[in-house]
């Protein structure tokens, strides 16, 4: 039994157990985003980390923070668990994508909200609905939010009231084969929902 | 005799899963590998006749594994458990010769269909 | 018989909800055709659910772009995903009137909108859920957000009084400029210059009658000027002038004619004709100046010149001998 108290906090079987409900969880995000844009979806091996939400920007230390993205976020929340989904796409990869989506508009401003739509449609959707379905919760999102287009990662993540402490950070740094194309996803789960995820996951452990 | 049976995967969760989806009738031993050295060194000793490898792993990864039985020409059926379900990786994996492809995650009655297609599990 | 006559009226209630929610909802089939109108939209369209029902989508709507709207859908039939619409990619799905028509502001409303599958009995997903928000506060407030932010870093580049480049944004730009100068081989001068004897025009002819002349003098220097000058009121009745990709010669050239149209300047205030001088200080860009402010200070150290030498003049910065 593991001792309940209002510090959150989480264990190795924890961290692996999260790892893996993520690995399936993008495993079936990436065979959607692969049957789309008939690519193969190079996967990682997902980073789990419980963070203080000031270095919310460490969890994507893989993402170049010099470089220009372009980000979207989509809230979540059900059976009490809250959190959020950020898509964080590298501006270099918008030709290759657009390329590969048949996209025939101009690559302007509109032309990438365009395409950053649909892939964190895709993308945020699949992992947040895989995730849910193996903990038996069902997910209701809210509608995406434009972050910042042409922005850096550091201003990206400042503009949060970040009311919490510390969040439960899942990043997922996705390539594709072959082609200039890299984003990370990040799910990110409020200080009041580790608990209770926490409670899922140990049933599935026992 | 019971067969030996390789639960080769990098989560201790996942491995946990597996196991618990082998049917209860089928009389095995199981062995555990943590990554795909492991598990090459595991499918060596003879523990690895039926092997259940995941492809997502560090240090050697399960198409690794699979290319490793295949010049070594080890004894060993493997059915690949995997997250990734692309098209392409489940093409991959059957053209290095793995038997069967199973989606992650993993329960008994999915396994049981595989072992009984395949012939694995007879009897039941 | 009692759990199915509760059974009947939960549809009947759920029906009316769906009736009178403040939500459009559409149900459509595998081939667009509508299968669902509720209230909302039949209020906002003007389209009864009789005549809707069973029609295609594009063809009652021709506003809705068949291609891009089937790009968004398609993957809820294929994926069973949900997919979203926000206002920023298109205002609006279906052409409607704002809901505030008399006081609202914008003249459409603006939509997001979910798509999401609707399975049937054996999993396969032959409809779609299409639900409208209507969003328009928050566009319009956006947009007013975002206009505003415009006109308040235009504001705070411009100087009040004379709106010539503020000091601060004028600070910045010399910054710049002296990086850049590290670097490149063009030449860049910066001119500095004040009004003569100023203090005597606020004492004789009012502070008021002042202003006026910062702002004729400002207004004279604009069309003196050309693209590339960047010219600030540095404070008080100081000015600054960054000439970029002009030599010392060049930088002359311009203090001349700012001098004269100064010098030839007649500004009337009220009944009064005011007249004035100026002193400009020049400084071309030196190799030994490690900040910016060494460079201004070489400019105010020739203006400091021109004036000890009898006003009205223009005076070049020349650098110690080594």
């Amino acid at each position: 039994m593991t001792v309940t108290s209002t510090e959150v906090s989480l264990n190795e079987d924890q961290r692996d157990c999260y790892q893996e409900l993520t690995n399936v969880a993008m495993g079936q995000a990436a065979d959607r985003l692969a049957r789309l844009l008939d690519v193969y979806v190079v996967l990682p091996i997902p980073k789990v980390n419980l963070i203080e939400s000031s270095d919310l920007h460490m969890a994507i230390q893989d993402a170049e923070t010099d470089s220009a993205m372009s980000a979207v976020c989509q809230g979540f929340i059900g059976s009490g668990i809250a959190g959020e989904a950020l898509l964080l796409f590298n501006d270099t990869s918008f030709s290759d994508l657009a390329a590969l989506m048949n996209y025939g508009g101009e690559l302007d401003r509109y032309g990438e909200l365009e395409l950053l739509m649909d892939v964190s449609s895709l993308l945020i959707g699949a992992c947040i609905q895989g995730i849910g379905e193996q903990l038996e919760i069902h997910f209701n999102q809210g509608h995406p939010v434009v972050l910042g287009q042409h922005c850096k990662v550091d201003d990206i993540l400042k503009s949060g009231n970040h009311q919490w402490t510390k969040t439960l950070a899942i990043e997922i740094h996705y390539t594709i084969e072959h082609v200039n194309i890299d984003c990370d996803l990040l799910l990110l789960f409020t200080e009041d929902s580790v608990g209770k995820l926490n409670n899922k996951i140990n049933y599935l452990l026992d | 005799m019971a067969t030996n049976v390789l639960i080769c995967d990098d989560s201790s969760f996942a491995r946990k899963q597996m196991a618990r989806a082998i049917p209860k009738e089928w009389e095995v031993d199981i062995h555990f590998a943590g990554d795909g050295v492991e598990g090459v060194q595991a499918i060596r000793e003879g523990k690895g006749e039926v092997v259940f490898l995941d492809l997502t792993m560090p240090n050697l990864d399960g198409y690794g594994v699979l290319e490793t039985i295949r010049k070594e020409d080890l004894p060993a059926m493997v059915i690949v458990v995997s997250g990734d379900i692309q098209p392409d990786a489940q093409d991959r994996v059957k053209k290095l010769g793995a038997m069967a492809f199973i989606k992650k995650p993993i329960d008994a009655e999915k396994a049981r269909e595989v072992l009984t297609e395949y012939g694995i599990l007879t009897g039941a | 018989m009692t759990d199915s006559n509760i059974e009947f009226g939960d549809i009947h209630w759920l029906m009316d909800i769906l009736q009178n929610i403040d939500v459009g909802l559409v149900v459509l089939d595998r081939q667009y055709n509508i299968q669902l109108w509720n209230g909302f939209m039949e209020s906002h369209s003007g389209l009864s659910p009789q005549k809707a029902k069973g029609e295609n989508l594009f063809d009652l709507f021709s506003e809705i772009p068949k291609d891009w709207f089937m790009k968004k859908a398609e993957p809820v039939y294929q994926l069973k995903t949900r997919t979203f619409t926000i206002w920023e990619q298109r205002p609006y799905l279906f052409r409607f009137k704002n809901y505030r028509p008399i006081t609202g502001r914008a003249s459409v409303m603006y939509q997001n909108t979910s798509i999401i599958p609707l399975e049937s009995i054996n999993r396969s997903v032959d409809h779609i859920c299409v639900i409208i928000y209507d969003v328009t506060d928050i566009a319009v407030s956006r947009e007013d957000v975002m206009s505003a932010n415009q006109t308040l870093s235009e504001f705070n580049r411009t100087d009040q009084l004379t709106e010539l480049t503020s000091r601060g944004y004028w600070l910045k730009e010399l910054d710049r400029e002296f990086l850049r100068c590290q670097r490149s081989v063009l030449p860049s001068t910066l001119v500095m210059f004040d009004l003569d004897d100023f203090r005597s025009i606020n004492g004789h002819h009012g502070h008021q009658a002042g202003d006026q002349v910062l702002r004729s003098v400002s207004e004279g220097l604009r069309q003196t000027l050309r693209q590339t000058d960047q010219i600030c009121r540095y404070g008080g009745e100081v000015f600054a002038a960054l000439l970029v990709d002009t030599d010392e010669d060049e930088a002359v050239i311009f203090a001349e004619r700012v001098r004269k149209m100064i010098e030839r300047m007649e500004i009337k205030y009220g009944q009064q004709s005011i007249r004035a001088t100026a002193s400009l200080g020049i400084a071309r860009y030196q190799k030994s100046f490690t900040t910016a402010q060494d460079w201004l200070q070489a400019a105010d150290k020739a203006l400091y010149h021109a004036k000890e030498s009898g006003r009205n003049k223009t005076t070049v910065f020349q650098p110690k001998a080594h």
